[in-house]
């Protein structure tokens, strides 16, 4: 659950900061023919799929942990 | 034939049912009565479109309360006993067509106590007419399926919103559009092909619970 | 390695071709923006031209520019000239009458260019006439056949107004969104084959695709706001595929509430999978059917299928199809990892007892 807390926090902070960035200088995601909101676009992407790969990966711990403690009560 | 049959049976149950413990559907007209005079206390005078969109929205709760009871309300052992008895497939058509002509009836009476209190802002029947017909059909079929879903499980109510609401959304868009057609003397263009996505909806949902309902029935 | 299926190589491998064709391919030579967007009739007009993709200043004689009014009506340019690598300024002498009835008239912008390839913005320049006499003003039109267009050879990807570099969006966006759609199909089919024979395998495999296709389907709709944040002002604007989209999430998030409404997996199964079933028939004339009814900022609005040969050229098709198969074989590895998952949990279980 941490994890994904953090994980959150850090797309939260990845998004907001091209959004300030924008207020300063106002085109920097329109710039280079908008090639930013392709980049944005990827990293969206590849967060969402580590969101996803964290979820299973505590999934797995849980049915590890089971077996693991199960053995040891044996 | 004997589906028939057995259709004609559960049709004649469901209505003596009815009929025997009248709170049910007085409840019901007595929802559309309140939230029509709610509307009216509410808007006094409204547009067209928004009479429209208000009596769908009346349309979709009251069709929802009149429709969840149809498998919630029963008892497990009355299940069981019908599980012995008769098809499924005639069970479902007949709890299918009481609900659309319950839904007729609600449809007729919302109709009607709108003009009654707000006035009728239909000028064009029957392409109204053709909406409240599909649109009972559809909504019959999509409640009763998935009323037959949430009685499987232990909070059968608030499931039934959660599972049918973005589900009837399809039907409920194309019902808007279909009877905006409603408040114009002449109909638009795509008046045709509105109503050929509802008859192709109300197929698709028949066909699909007809279908599945014998795997969801045996317990 | 060698106990990794072929597919997911496979899955791999298109990726990394979509990403890399798709980064690297260039745009094609485009128009950005002309200032001024409108003239006068009889007057004078040079207008100013930032382009995109190009290099102006090499090339200054092979430049040629029309005004284009119609298929048989075009209008040279009198002057071309060059102000930067990327910026020119065109002069036209426009006739004191047009050749039509009508007091307004749009004119596309078409720029030849021997090295760059030709550019066209369309709806350019509106002419606005003094006093509208179709017969004088065809009596008064100067032709000029537009001739010797330089079709650009190589790979490039269309040029499209206000859209620019974003074409890409259409591998990770729109790719993304049709691979969550062969998901929930295979989901489907997993469910039809657990109503007609439980087993256990079969409504795990149908959870795990369904939950794939699911975490697409939010991937879609976030990299679809992003993308409409640049592209259509602001991120969510009710388009009919925007609210589309959120009810099918809805309907699939729907199918998870249900699933945990069921302690005994046999009935969870049989149940969970008659939904998906029921609600994946609803789904199709939600997706297909009614945003192509109603207006809509996505291409393919009213009555298109929704890319036609003007939105996807064939160089895009190149790239465009394998990556949808890439991203549903993608997908369909992390279903697997999940549904074998399920499947050690169960014969662990089953070793208990």
């Amino acid at each position: 659950m941490k994890r994904i807390i953090l994980l959150s926090l850090l797309l939260g902070s990845m998004f907001s900061q091209p959004l300030l960035a924008q207020s300063a200088t106002p085109d920097f995601m329109r710039s280079m023919g908008k090639m930013y909101v392709v980049v944005a676009v990827i990293v969206v992407v590849f967060i969402g799929i580590v969101i996803f790969l964290t979820y299973l990966d505590n999934r797995l711990t849980r049915l590890e942990n089971q077996i693991h403690d199960n053995d040891q009560k044996q | 034939m004997q589906i028939f049959n057995e259709i004609a049976v559960l049709l004649g149950k469901e209505i003596k049912l009815e009929w025997r413990n009248k709170y049910a559907i007085s409840g019901i007209l007595l929802y559309v009565g309140a939230t029509i005079f709610i509307v009216y206390m509410a808007f006094i005078e409204m547009e067209p479109v928004t009479w429209i969109i208000l009596f769908w929205i009346i349309m979709l709760f009251a069709s929802i309360n009149a429709v969840v009871k149809s498998f919630v309300q029963e008892s497990r052992s009355r299940q069981l006993y019908y599980y012995t008895l008769v098809n499924p497939t005639a069970l479902l058509t007949a709890k299918i067509v009481y609900n659309t002509l319950l839904l007729l009836l609600i449809g007729f009476l919302t109709w009607g106590g709108l003009s009654l209190f707000v006035g009728n802002a239909v000028v064009n029947t029957r392409p109204f007419l053709l909406a409240i017909g599909l649109g009972s059909l559809g909504f019959a079929v999509t409640f009763t399926f998935i009323s037959a879903i949430s009685a499987k499980t232990d909070n059968s109510a608030s499931l039934m919103a959660i599972l049918s609401f973005p589900l009837v959304i399809p039907i409920l868009v194309t019902l808007v559009n279909l009877s905006k057609n409603a408040i114009e003397p002449l109909a638009s263009e795509g008046v045709q092909s509105d109503i050929n996505l509802l008859i192709a909806i109300d197929l698709i949902v028949v066909g699909m619970s007809l279908l599945l309902y014998p795997y969801l029935w045996r317990d | 390695m060698g106990n990794i299926s072929w597919w997911k190589w496979l899955g791999v491998a298109l990726i990394i071709y979509t990403f890399t064709a798709g980064m690297l391919v260039p745009l094609q030579h485009g128009i950005v923006e002309v200032t001024p967007r409108s003239a006068r009739t009889g007057e004078q007009v040079t207008v100013e031209l930032t382009g995109y993709n190009c290099n102006y200043d090499q090339q200054s004689e092979s430049l040629k520019a029309w005004l284009k009014l119609d298929e048989e009506k075009t209008l040279g340019a009198s002057s071309i000239e060059v102000l930067g690598p990327r910026r020119l300024a065109i002069g036209f002498d426009l006739p004191a009458y047009l050749p039509v009835d009508r007091r307004v008239q749009d004119f596309s912008l078409i720029l030849e260019s021997k090295e760059d390839g030709t550019a066209i913005l369309p709806t350019a320049l509106l002419v606005t006439q003094d006093s509208i006499d179709p017969e004088k003003g065809i009596a008064l039109w100067v032709n000029t056949a537009v001739n010797d267009l330089t079709v650009s050879t190589g790979m490039t990807f269309p040029f499209r107004p206000i859209i620019y570099e974003t074409i890409r969006n259409t591998y990770f966006h729109v790719a993304l969104w049709l691979s969550m759609m062969l998901l929930f199909i295979a989901a489907v089919v997993y469910s039809v084959r657990y109503v007609r024979n439980p087993m256990p395998k079969w409504d795990s495999k149908a959870r795990a695709f369904t939950s794939v296709g699911l975490f697409f389907g939010i991937l879609g709709l976030v990299t679809g706001m992003v993308w409409a944040k640049y592209t259509w002002g602001q991120a969510w604007s009710n388009d009919v595929k925007q609210i589309t989209t959120a009810i099918a999430l809805l309907v699939y998030l729907a199918y998870f509430i249900l699933r945990s409404a069921f302690e005994d997996p046999e009935q969870r199964g049989r149940i969970s999978a008659v939904y998906n079933i029921f609600a994946f028939a609803l789904l199709i004339p939600l997706i297909y059917v009614i945003p192509r009814m109603v207006d809509s900022l996505h291409p393919g609005a009213g009555g298109n299928p929704a890319f036609g040969s003007e939105d996807l050229d064939s160089t895009m098709r190149m790239i465009f199809y394998p990556a949808i198969i890439g991203w549903a074989l993608i997908g369909a590895w992390i279903a697997n990892l999940q549904y074998r998952m399920d499947a050690v949990r169960e014969e662990w279980i089953e070793r208990l007892d």
